[in-house]
């Protein structure tokens, strides 16, 4: 252990000095020798272990043996921090690619990939698992999580077709078209970054290339009261699958679709952009009463949106929310959202306005 | 350029260096002077004044410069012959790399078909022990290893001798025992048409008295464990030079060349062991380092006495000390230990980092150390003139100090 410690030092010291070049050939023939399963070279690991003890030998003979024990404790530990850094290092970049986030389970901690808003899983953490001594089930999460991530390579290689992932009663931002591809958004309402993929996609025009449809996908937040991660997602995700059963007549965009225009761009008198205040300022009873105003402006009659009132929270729709949860999860399998499919690729998080034109 | 006058008062010998060695760091203690002893300021003096007064080739040249190399080795070989009271018409010297090339050159050169056996002793240095088996198999005679009592004193009956190659050394470089029996070895040997090649390289410092009229066939030692620079030296009979079946030949030892033969320098039988340039330099600074030798008196003692007294001071300590095995039989200038509580490497460097050198491992006698004796590694320090009473005060107290820690 001492060898394989000693090597991983020196090759970092070696980096700034090649004074320690030599040590380190020494050391790396001992580690060589340890991974071909024979003896390390005990005249290397003695000579370099007995040179870190002299100046205790000379002061404080007494504390030679603990001095000892001390630098095969922390060889151990420096051995076993670079393994595991190395595994990390090894996830993250599968992960990286696999999924465009090194951290699958907070997407939006990793700043190597797109800016998304993560989707937060219930997995215990390593600090957690030490206190409650679930260290076992703390690893089998680890693992199973790489599993997993190894299990969805291929998905990464895929020729993604939006039309595949396509919910029921899809509807599109501008009239469908045969002659044009189709693009699939998924998003959550509250998210950020969905709606800066919103305003992106408006500014490439990308609705002019595409027939774009979406999924409305409320994240799930076990950590919060109503179980997501945006608080009104929910309602306005439901009003948007009522109002796709009962569309507006002769609307000349849909009416979900002018719903998630007003969220995404426009803003209050007091300048809050209207997704914030959903968020931020509004509860569900405002939301929902902010939502039947923007409806009635639409062109909507007291009596059709009393009805897409009731449908928002029937089982039909709930069911149809539940479908698209399992194609979003089960499907796709993504674990960024916004998630854009077009072009043959699953994008996940904030795509930049070039790549959309 | 260095002066060479020597302090000579008590209170300087207690703590204070030689003049000779005073470019040391105080600190430092070497204690390896059994491999390479430290060079006096004018030995360094002389080597330097080579290189920057009269840095040319020896050999029969013409010019000034290179008459004067001429004369300068010509006095070491003198001196050399002069030091061991030997005669230059039965001796020369030759100069080469060290003693185990010294060593190498006689006995790779023996001639086939006239000796019966090689004999050697079980505490040899390599540089003895591997060529004579290589010799034993080259003429295809056998090969005796003899052993070595406590006292140094080979262990053999004269029949063994009989027409026999024997090649061992008159000090061991393990503990200093010395081979005190050398003359009658050698008359022995002659009685029975045998020859001895005497392995000096630890006697001639200190203890070169020993060897005064042993009449050894050869004499092979090292400049460099005697104050010079590195430099290997033989002083050989001439009748064995003229027996050798030259191999190693080249430029500098043949005074004509034909086609297909050669005639070897018969009026210079030194060079017939100096094919080749030669460490002109090296060869004039260890003349500069036999003078030295002849007039140092550290602190007004006689050279060995010192030396002796420093051996005894550290022998009678480090034995004293627990779980320390002195594996000599008594004091000499060089004294090997272990411990069975700490590694001797281990314990090199602990020593190091207090600034005190010391040799350990099994200092190329494996088949005596580890095979024979099965010992761990040792750790041996070997004095030299450079040292004084206060190092070897310190060394003693710090190595007790050091196996605290075991």
């Amino acid at each position: 252990m001492f060898c394989i410690a000693a090597f991983i030092v020196l090759v970092i010291i070696s980096i700034f000095s090649a004074r320690y070049r030599r040590l380190a050939k020494k050391a790396w023939g001992c580690v060589a020798r340890r991974l071909t399963f024979r003896p390390c070279d005990t005249k290397f690991k003695d000579e370099l272990k007995s040179r870190l003890l002299a100046h205790v030998a000379l002061k404080k003979p007494q504390f030679v043996k603990a001095a000892s024990i001390g630098i095969e404790v922390g060889s151990f530990v420096i051995v076993a921090l670079t393994v595991w850094s190395l595994y990390v290092v090894f996830k993250s970049g599968l992960n990286l690619y696999v999924y465009g986030t090194c951290n699958p389970a907070n997407a939006a901690s990793c700043s190597l990939g797109a800016e998304a808003c993560s989707i937060e899983t219930a997995k215990p953490s390593f600090v957690t698992s030490i206190k409650e001594l679930k260290l076992h089930s703390w690893l089998a999460n680890e693992f199973s999580g790489l599993g997993e991530t190894i299990a969805a390579v291929p998905t990464r290689m895929q020729d993604w077709r939006a039309e595949d992932y396509l919910p029921a009663n899809a509807t599109y931002e501008q009239t469908y078209s045969n002659t044009k591809p189709t693009a699939l958004d998924i998003f959550d309402p509250g998210c950020q970054y969905c709606r800066q993929l919103y305003r992106n996609q408006l500014q490439a025009n990308f609705a002019s290339k595409y027939n774009v449809s979406y999924i409305a996908y409320p994240i799930a937040n076990p950590k919060t009261g109503d179980g997501y991660k945006f608080r009104n997602s929910m309602i306005i995700t439901r009003y948007l699958e009522a109002m796709k059963i009962k569309p507006l007549i002769k609307a000349k965009t849909p009416a979900d679709w002018q719903i998630l225009n007003r969220i995404f761009t426009k803003a209050d008198s007091d300048g809050t952009s209207y997704q914030q205040k959903i968020n931020i300022v509004l509860n569900g009873d405002e939301t929902q009463t902010l939502l039947q105003k923007w409806m009635h402006e639409m062109g909507y009659a007291d009596d059709d949106t009393s009805a897409i009132r009731t449908l928002a929270f029937s089982d039909r729709v709930s069911n149809v929310i539940e479908n698209n949860r399992k194609i979003v999860e089960h499907k796709v399998k993504t674990v960024k959202i916004p998630t854009l499919i077009f072009n043959g690729q699953r994008h996940g998080g904030v795509v930049d306005i070039q790549d959309l034109k | 350029m260095f002066g060479s006058k020597q302090k000579n008062n008590s209170t300087a010998e207690a703590t204070s260096r030689l003049e000779d060695f005073d470019y040391l760091n105080p600190k430092s203690i070497y204690l390896d002077s059994a491999c390479q002893s430290l060079r006096p300021k004018s030995v360094c003096a002389a080597l330097q004044e080579y290189y920057t007064k009269y840095n040319a080739c020896g050999g029969r040249v013409k010019y000034d410069w290179g008459q004067k190399v001429d004369e300068a080795i010509d006095e070491a070989r003198g001196a050399v012959l002069r030091l061991l009271h030997l005669s230059s018409k039965d001796y020369v010297t030759s100069f080469t790399l060290n003693t185990t090339y010294g060593i190498n050159l006689l006995l790779q050169q023996l001639p086939q078909g006239f000796y019966k056996r090689v004999i050697t002793s079980d505490i040899e240095h390599n540089s003895v022990f591997l060529p004579t088996m290589t010799l034993a198999t080259r003429l295809g005679v056998e090969r005796i290893v003899l052993s070595r009592t406590p006292t140094g004193e080979l262990t053999y009956s004269s029949d063994q001798l009989e027409k026999a190659i024997v090649v061992v050394n008159s000090t061991s470089n393990i503990d200093g025992r010395k081979l005190s029996s050398i003359k009658e070895l050698v008359r022995d040997a002659h009685e029975r048409g045998g020859i001895v090649i005497i392995d000096a390289a630890q006697t001639m410092a200190h203890n070169h008295e020993m060897l005064i009229g042993c009449a050894a066939d050869a004499i092979c030692f090292s400049a460099h464990k005697m104050y010079a620079p590195s430099l290997g030296v033989i002083v050989c009979r001439k009748s064995l030079l003229r027996s050798l079946d030259y191999q190693i030949v080249g430029g500098g030892m043949v005074s004509n060349v034909t086609e297909n033969n050669f005639k070897l320098a018969s009026e210079d039988p030194a060079s017939q062991l100096e094919p080749g340039l030669q460490a002109f330099g090296e060869i004039i600074a260890f003349s500069q380092a036999l003078k030295w030798l002849d007039e140092i008196r550290p602190f007004g003692e006689d050279r060995s006495k010192y030396i002796n007294s420093l051996g005894n001071e550290l022998f009678e300590g480090l034995k004293s000390l627990p779980d320390v095995n002195v594996i000599n039989a008594g004091p000499t200038s060089v004294v090997s230990l272990y411990s069975s509580k700490m590694d001797a490497h281990r314990l090199a460097i602990f020593l190091s980092s207090g600034g005190i050198m010391a040799r350990s491992g099994y200092f190329c006698c494996h088949y005596y150390l580890r095979e024979k004796l099965n010992l761990p590694p040792l750790l041996r320090f070997s004095i030299g003139l450079n040292n004084t009473h206060q190092d070897i005060t310190t060394t003693i107290n710090t190595v007790e100090k050091l196996m605290r820690s075991a």
